[in-house]
């Protein structure tokens, strides 16, 4: 019987897992000795960073799509469904549709799930850009009739995907304005639940600045309770509220619906994991790589990507017979549009918070 | 011990070992379950949570009931005194 590798989650962290655990074990793969199956629902692959520009450049939002078979090594076993039920005493993960799956290694990479139902009124209240490339691009369509009034960027809770998304989205709702000459009838502010523009303060200390020389309030430690829809109103849980024409809100974020229902996670469907090894606790044959972590630390494409290739030099490497245990340190490399085609990146470690760094021409052209 | 006070609930955040903004998402996310009167305590190791724990208690309303200093690590209590839902 060949070692079974199952991957669920088709994301950046699970196709990126699975591509290179096929290509280090090809010759086993090949000789039957091992398989690698990627478990993933949907049929594209989406480029979530994408969404910020459909949002506030109009960009093409079928753009950010790619079929996902496209993507995987030809190596690789890939299963289109979703996932019903883990049973980590049993192995086994049951689909939807298409049976049972058991696995000697597990990879879960299932993501986060950007959630406005969750909050009264928010999902009727406001746009997002962090739930779907088609959703970001009703933001672009509702910005072009923005003559004046309020814009409210609002963080609705924490965590969520790409911490710098926020303050990026005011800062390009400001550039859309000022080149239709409107920025003097709109107010933007930003609603944060930290104590200043950005949570880091070698960061904040940048771009608190940008935000005073182009108008942007910074409204901090406000913890969103709700959104009266009718009245337009977002309120915080001490009860103090604001005024809206347009909310842009980053919606509360859960773990995926498979982690909650099958009562592996914590009380949001978070995966308890090792921040190093990227070992569920607990379970010596079970990995969680990217978003689906309780990790405190950011929930991006960069981190996912990076423990990905950790794990799969750990599984590497134990099916090769000389276990090598790999470990993520942390590192976030998280890019941060200021405007004016200038960006800065956020980057840390565990061991090393995010030191200061200007936004340069460069830097965006990086991003890019 | 009064009827009221065994009510109230202490919620302990281990956030020790991660760096800003760790220790207040876990502070932010106990808060949006925690009922009033009920007791959060954050355990950090970053030196930034002490004075951010601190600013969003004087911001919100809601009460510093102590901090101490621990062997390699802080505990900061507060009570949750200015949810209105």
């Amino acid at each position: 019987m060949p070692k079974k590798i199952l991957v669920l989650g088709a994301g950046s962290g699970g196709t990126k897992f699975a591509n290179l655990v096929a290509q280090h074990l090809s010759k086993e793969i090949g000789q039957g000795k091992v398989s690698v199956r990627l478990v993933g629902e949907r049929a594209e692959h989406v480029f979530q960073p994408a969404n910020l520009d459909i949002a506030f450049r109009g960009s093409d939002p079928k753009k950010a799509l790619r079929t996902e078979a496209d993507l995987i090594n030809r190596n690789v076993l890939h299963t289109l469904d979703g996932a019903a039920n883990i049973s980590l005493e049993e192995r086994k993960i049951t689909l939807r549709t298409k049976g049972g799956l058991d696995y000697d290694y597990l990879v879960l990479a299932p993501g986060a799930v950007a959630s406005p139902e969750t909050m009264p009124g928010l999902k009727e209240g406001s746009l997002n850009f962090h739930s779907e490339p088609f959703e970001a691009a009703k933001i672009w369509n509702a910005i072009q009739s923005v003559k004046k009034g309020k814009i409210l960027i609002a963080i609705a809770s924490v965590p969520h995907k790409c911490p710098p998304s926020p303050n990026e989205a005011a800062f390009l709702v400001d550039e859309f304005l000022r080149k239709r000459g409107l920025r003097d009838s709109v107010e933007i502010k930003l609603l944060t639940p930290y104590p200043r523009a950005y949570p880091s303060q070698a960061i904040s200390d940048v771009i608190q600045p940008i935000f005073e020389e182009r108008g942007i309030e910074v409204i901090p430690f406000f913890n969103a309770d709700y959104v009266d829809p009718n009245a337009k109103k977002i309120y915080n849980m001490e009860g103090e509220s604001y005024d809206y024409d347009l909310l842009l809100a980053v919606p509360p974020h859960l773990g995926a619906e498979v982690v909650r229902s099958s009562a592996i996670g914590d009380e949001e469907g978070w995966i308890p994991s090792d921040r190093n090894t990227m070992r569920m606790k607990g379970h010596s044959d079970v990995f969680a790589i990217g978003d689906a972590t309780n990790i405190p630390i950011s929930k991006s494409g960069v981190v996912a990507h990076l423990q990905a290739v950790a794990v799969a030099k750990d599984i590497v490497s134990e099916v090769a017979g000389v276990r090598e245990i790999q470990s993520y340190n942390g590192r976030i490399n998280c890019p941060m549009e200021t405007g004016s085609r200038r960006a800065l990146f956020v980057s840390a470690t565990y061991d090393a918070p995010p030191k200061r760094q200007n936004p340069t021409l460069l830097r965006y052209i990086m991003k890019k | 011990m009064s009827v009221e006070q065994q009510l109230q609930s202490r919620k302990i955040v281990d956030s020790r070992g991660s760096f800003c903004p760790g220790p207040l998402t876990d502070l932010f996310r106990a808060y949006r379950q925690a009922k009033q009167g009920d007791i959060i305590e954050v355990w950090a190791t970053d030196p930034a949570a002490k004075p951010d724990v601190q600013s969003w208690t004087a911001h919100t309303g809601n009460e510093l009931v102590e901090i101490v200093e621990e062997k390699g690590y802080t505990r900061i209590a507060v009570r949750v005194t200015a949810k209105k839902s």
